[in-house]
């Protein structure tokens, strides 16, 4: 039947390779992948912050991570191999059988899905990168993005918070941000979350991010955590005087097959992988509290 | 869809019977057939099998066809250090769905809109373009049905390729598109034109099955009301009896969420599509514990409103087509047109904001 | 899988070809069976080699899901294997799991899978020539059997009569004695409210169809007044004591007799306590199952249980509440002779006929999700780690569905049929139910309606029967 024949398998994942991984915490884990099949790695090139993929450990399952290294630019440099980069914690059957899996392993990649930070708009921007505990994952290809090409941008300030020392993601890579110019990292645990030698603050990310006192002024603030963590937010940038327009967040709900068809990750009339993940507080406001 | 209203034909019961008959050759027919005392659709071996019937819903929608229960979505096997991928091949046989009523016709045009939009989905493309519908108008109304309350009609030909309706003898065959004319081909030869008198019967029908639908039409603007009123305490009342099971979701012939899962052993395996529903507890249950929908009542919400609410353009349809299985099935006998009429009216009177 | 065994499956249940060899798994349990295989091993004991061994801690640890799972991913027989009675590693797992077994066994002979292919012995770590025996009897059983037949809708098959059921059903209340209960009842349950003795009563309510009712969560007297009474009033309210509970210190809950059963396994298990419950029994002119009566009230009498706590019918309301341990529920079931005449039938007659009635399973759980005793916060079914119960919906996972929850159920079951009524696919599970329900009572005896027995499959004796154990 021609018309079928055309149509290609939208389910079938494209086989990536684990090229290498880093832990952040004891649950926390970071791989970096390689396809296996170079042309498959051409046709992803044009990929955007703040997508997703959705990563099939054969014989156990799917889930959903953001795509987590900062997009690959075409800077006429052929030989730069595309990778994936991306963050999970280990929490369940699929992401356990992840944990598992060792260099050179072959799993599934689908993607890249879902819309994206519209990066482009925040040029000569001031930025506000404010991550909740992994939220960090949702954030970096952003970030990375965007200090990447700092020139192009305003004052990147980068808040990371967590519950403790122990839950801090990409540590190592920190420093490194911090040596561009114009571009500053604070970090807080909550309460009792510090340790002895702790050196950064230690509050809840909304008290501190108060505490900065930065002006609304030509300024976007993105922010990914934990529900309550965004839901206090909120309450404080709107008290500090930021518009539900220089807000932008991620949602995230169950997801399986990540192209708005089998209805599991609607909000109202939002489908999170095909409208989003990525929102504005005032487009998050016309929907339904139903997340 | 071409609308061909110049081809109609007068058949009597045996000529429909034979022309059910010929389909067989090189068609597999999906009809009605009674087994165990339920009528469902399956597919058929010879013309009398078949229930052809002027009025009279199957079990549940016949959905399964073009959208199964279960499917591969691809297939893995473990070799050599790496993965090898398999699709599963396209359906390639030509099918007929006989016999489906107006209501499960427009509820296979609501699955169209989940499948076939955005990005398309191989397998149930390559069903649907392989698929080819003859519907059948309603002369009466089933106890539960109430499609005409809700923008539907006994004699839509909304996803109907060749329609059915059924005359005081006999029956009145109606080509409704190419794919339709494509079916009848050549047996029309020895059928008696329809005539304009024939044409009549379909609003005569229309006519008497909404008088009996004894069913308040449900109001497009509804809608809105029930969307500013998503907090409102109506809702845990009006589904405290509500069991969380799925019957309303698997028995409707527009509902189509579906869950994947891989079932697999040391040496291969599969992604396997399979039906599920907004009403199960762990539907919208996150990996870290979180579940938005927490209670069967929110869960009950987001079904009635994905039904009646959330649509994109006002002049979209209603998703549900009004066949009232779910009415009839549930265990419970949660109504669902009640439920969005008294919400609305909780809503109206009590402010949408009024706390639960 | 050998060619063979793949043709053999394909063709279904045609001719077996000459070189098939039965694959058998063998669940036995560590500290007796499998030492007693080793032992045949190091004694040098020849013994077939058709079966795939897979050790477990002990007997009590096999639920029947698993054997079912082997016969699901293609096994042509099972055996399981464990110590002698008295002899558990653990005590008492085996003595538990006897009985489990027991139970099982019936029901995989009914639904009709030849008993030549499922086993039962005990082995003892001593008795590596037992093992080689019965491992080389339990291969020619298996192959004499032939190969299982396929979980697959049996085409071209025309199905089977089974014998009309016989009852009368409970006497007949015209209109007027159905509205004078009724009100006895709205007024009984108005009391009930206004005098503090429960804070919520569960009922009926009008539902939208003819003959339909709703359940009605009711706290304010006045609201009584919509309690409906009549054929319509099918729920087991049951279903609903739980969750009311835990708003409300005290539930009364409107009770038909087949409800009560419910009602009593709730207590016996520990779910709810009697002193939370007020049961309001009301007399019954049965409930309407399309155009006649259900099955379950033709030998019915319709007259409300002297256990509960009220007690209405035509002529007004009384206090009761009879001592449940002298409460006797003895009633003859309409569906036996169903049963009866299914037992009858070739095995192959009945694998057919349950594989046509499960092949239309939608698993929407509309029968975990009414049955009063499926209580579980998490279903065996949505258990992912691992996944025991198949999700696809087709012949396997939906006979591995069924087949379990009828064991999960064995010797609870109350018989109150909302599984069978609720089910949109009219799966005769009421028939699977009332034949665990037969086997338990003739196996064990019956526990009524009384919460202090311990029901059957939790309970064992050291002199239970075992005549199938070789």
């Amino acid at each position: 039947m021609p018309l079928a024949e055309a149509i290609a398998n939208p389910y079938q994942p494209s086989l990536v390779r684990i090229h290498d991984f880093s832990d952040e915490t004891p649950d926390v884990r970071t791989l970096r992948l390689q396809f296996v099949d170079d042309n498959e790695a051409g046709g992803f090139a044009g990929w955007e912050p703040g997508q997703f993929g959705q990563f099939t450990v054969f014989g156990a399952g799917e889930s959903v991570f953001a795509l987590a290294n900062a997009p690959w630019r075409p800077n006429g440099d052929q030989k730069s191999v595309p990778t994936i980069e991306c963050t999970f914690r280990m929490v369940g059957k699929v992401t356990s059988a992840l944990r598992a899996m060792s260099k050179g392993q072959v799993i599934g990649f689908r993607g890249p899905y879902g819309n994206h930070f519209p990066v482009e708009d925040w040029k000569g921007k001031d930025l506000v990168f404010i991550g909740g505990g992994i939220g960090m994952a949702a954030l970096r290809s952003a970030m990375l993005d965007v200090i990447n090409r700092k020139s192009e941008y305003g004052d990147i300030l980068i808040l990371n918070g967590a519950r403790s020392v122990g839950d801090m993601v990409y540590t190592d890579e920190m420093p490194g941000w911090q040596e561009v110019d114009g571009v500053k990292v604070v970090r807080t645990v909550d309460p009792g979350g510090e340790t002895e030698s702790w050196d950064g603050e230690v509050g809840l990310l909304p008290n501190v991010f108060e505490g900065l006192g930065l002006d609304p002024e030509n300024r976007i603030v993105i922010a990914c955590g934990p529900p309550i963590m965004l839901h206090y937010l909120f309450l404080s940038l709107g008290k500090v005087g930021y518009s539900p327009d220089q807000v932008v967040t991620t949602l995230e709900n169950k997801m399986k097959c990540g192209i708005g068809h089998c209805g599991r990750c609607y909000v109202g009339p939002f489908s999170v992988c095909r409208d989003g993940p990525v929102v504005t507080w005032a487009e998050l406001n016309e929907l339904p509290k139903d997340y | 869809m071409t609308r061909v209203t110049d081809s109609s034909w007068k058949l009597t019961d045996a000529q429909l019977r034979a022309w059910l008959s010929g389909l067989l050759d090189g068609n597999s027919v999906v009809a009605p057939v009674e087994e165990d005392g339920v009528l469902l659709f399956r597919p058929i071996a010879s013309a009398h099998q078949a229930v052809i019937k002027p009025s009279g819903k199957t079990r549940w929608s016949p959905k399964e066809f073009l959208f199964p229960r279960s499917e591969a979505l691809y297939r893995y096997s473990f070799k050599g250090g790496t993965v090898q991928l398999e699709d599963p091949p396209v359906p390639e046989k030509h099918q007929v769905l006989f016999g489906v009523r107006s209501c499960d016709a427009s509820g296979l045009v609501r699955l169209d809109e989940i499948f076939l939009s955005g990005t398309t989905d191989r397998l149930y493309s390559a069903r649907r373009e392989n698929t080819t519908v003859v519907s059948t108008a309603c002369a009466a109304a089933d106890q539960e049905c109430f499609c005409t309350a809700v923008g539907y009609s006994p004699v839509g030909e909304e996803g109907s390729d060749v329609q059915l309706v059924p005359m005081d003898e006999g029956w009145l065959l109606r080509v409704l598109t190419d794919k339709g004319r494509d079916l009848v081909g050549d047996s029309a030869e020895g059928w008696k034109a329809a005539t304009a008198k024939d044409g009549k019967r379909l609003p005569e029908l229309e006519k008497k099955v909404s008088k009996q639908i004894e069913r308040s039409p449900v109001n497009r603007e509804w809608s809105k009301v029930l969307e500013e009123g998503f907090e409102h305490g109506a809702w845990d009342r009006l589904a405290q009896h509500c069991l969380g099971c799925s019957v309303c979701a698997y028995v409707c012939p527009s509902c189509s969420c579906f869950d994947m899962n891989h079932e697999a052993n040391a040496w291969c395996g599969e992604q396997c599509r399979s039906w599920d529903a907004c009403t199960f507890p762990l539907f919208t249950h996150h990996a870290s514990g979180h579940n938005p929908r927490e209670t069967k009542q929110e869960r009950y919400r987001q079904r009635v409103l994905h039904k009646f609410a959330f649509r994109e353009e006002d002049d979209e349809p209603f998703r549900c087509v009004g066949c009232g299985r779910c009415v009839a099935l549930c265990p419970a006998g949660l109504d669902i047109v009640n439920t969005v009429a008294a919400a609305v009216e909780a809503i109206r009177e009590e402010g949408a904001d009024a706390a639960r | 899988m050998t060619e063979a065994n793949v043709t053999a499956a394909q063709s279904g249940t045609g001719s077996v070809p000459e070189n098939w060899q039965p694959h058998i798994v063998a669940l036995v349990c560590n500290w007796c069976s499998y030492a007693g295989a080793d032992m045949a091993g190091t004694t040098r004991l020849e013994y077939p080699a058709n079966v795939r061994m897979v050790r477990f801690p002990c007997t009590g640890r096999m639920s029947p899901l698993m054997i079912l799972r082997a016969f699901e991913q293609g096994a042509d027989g099972v055996l399981v294997s464990g110590c002698h009675p008295g002899d558990c590693h653990y005590v008492q797992g085996n003595l538990v799991a006897r009985r489990r077994f027991t139970i099982f066994r019936s029901l995989m002979d009914f639904i009709g899978i030849d008993l030549k292919r499922l086993h039962f012995a005990w082995v003892s770590a001593a008795e590596g020539h037992k093992w080689a025996k019965v491992v080389s009897e339990v291969t020619a059983s298996v192959q004499e059997a032939g190969p299982l037949p396929s979980f697959d809708h049996p085409e071209g098959w025309d199905g089977i009569d089974l014998p009309e059921m016989a009852g009368s059903g409970p006497q007949e209340l015209d209109e007027d004695q159905l509205n004078a209960i009724r009100d006895n009842l709205r007024k009984a349950a108005s009391e009930v409210l206004t005098g503090g003795r429960a804070g919520s009563v569960i009922g009926y309510g009008p539902g939208s169809l003819a003959n339909q009712t709703i359940p009605l969560f009711i706290t304010e007297a006045a609201d009584c007044e919509k309690l409906e009474w009549g054929q319509g009033c099918r729920n087991n309210l049951s279903t609903y004591v739980g969750s009311a509970l835990d708003k409300h210190e005290r539930v009364a809950v409107v009770a038909k007799t087949c409800d009560l059963g419910a009602i009593s396994g709730l207590i016996r298990e520990g779910q709810l306590r009697r002193e939370q419950l007020v049961v309001i029994g009301v007399q019954c002119p049965g409930v309407r199952d399309g155009p006649g009566l259900a099955t379950k009230c033709l030998s019915c009498s319709g007259d409300p249980h002297p256990i509960c706590d009220l007690v209405v019918t035509v002529d007004g309301v009384r206090e009761s509440c009879e001592d449940p341990s002298a409460a006797a529920l003895d009633t003859p079931d309409a569906r036996d002779e169903q049963i009866a005449y299914l037992e009858t039938l070739p095995h192959d007659e009945r694998w057919k006929y349950w594989q046509r009635q499960f092949g239309r399973c939608l698993r929407c759980y509309a029968c975990r999700a009414a049955c009063p005793l499926c209580y579980c916060s998490t279903c065996i079914t949505d258990k992912h780690r691992p996944q025991w119960v198949p999700t696809s919906i087709d012949h396997p996972g939906n006979s591995t569905w069924n087949i379990i929850r009828a064991v999960h159920l064995a010797g609870r079951c109350s018989g109150c049929d909302e599984c069978a009524r609720v089910c949109p696919a009219d799966i005769r599970l009421d028939l699977i139910n009332r034949k665990l329900s037969l086997e338990v009572e003739r196996q064990y005896g019956k526990i009524g309606l009384d919460p202090e027995k311990k029901s059957a499959l939790v309970d064992f004796r050291m002199e239970d029967s075992e005549e199938f154990i070789l």
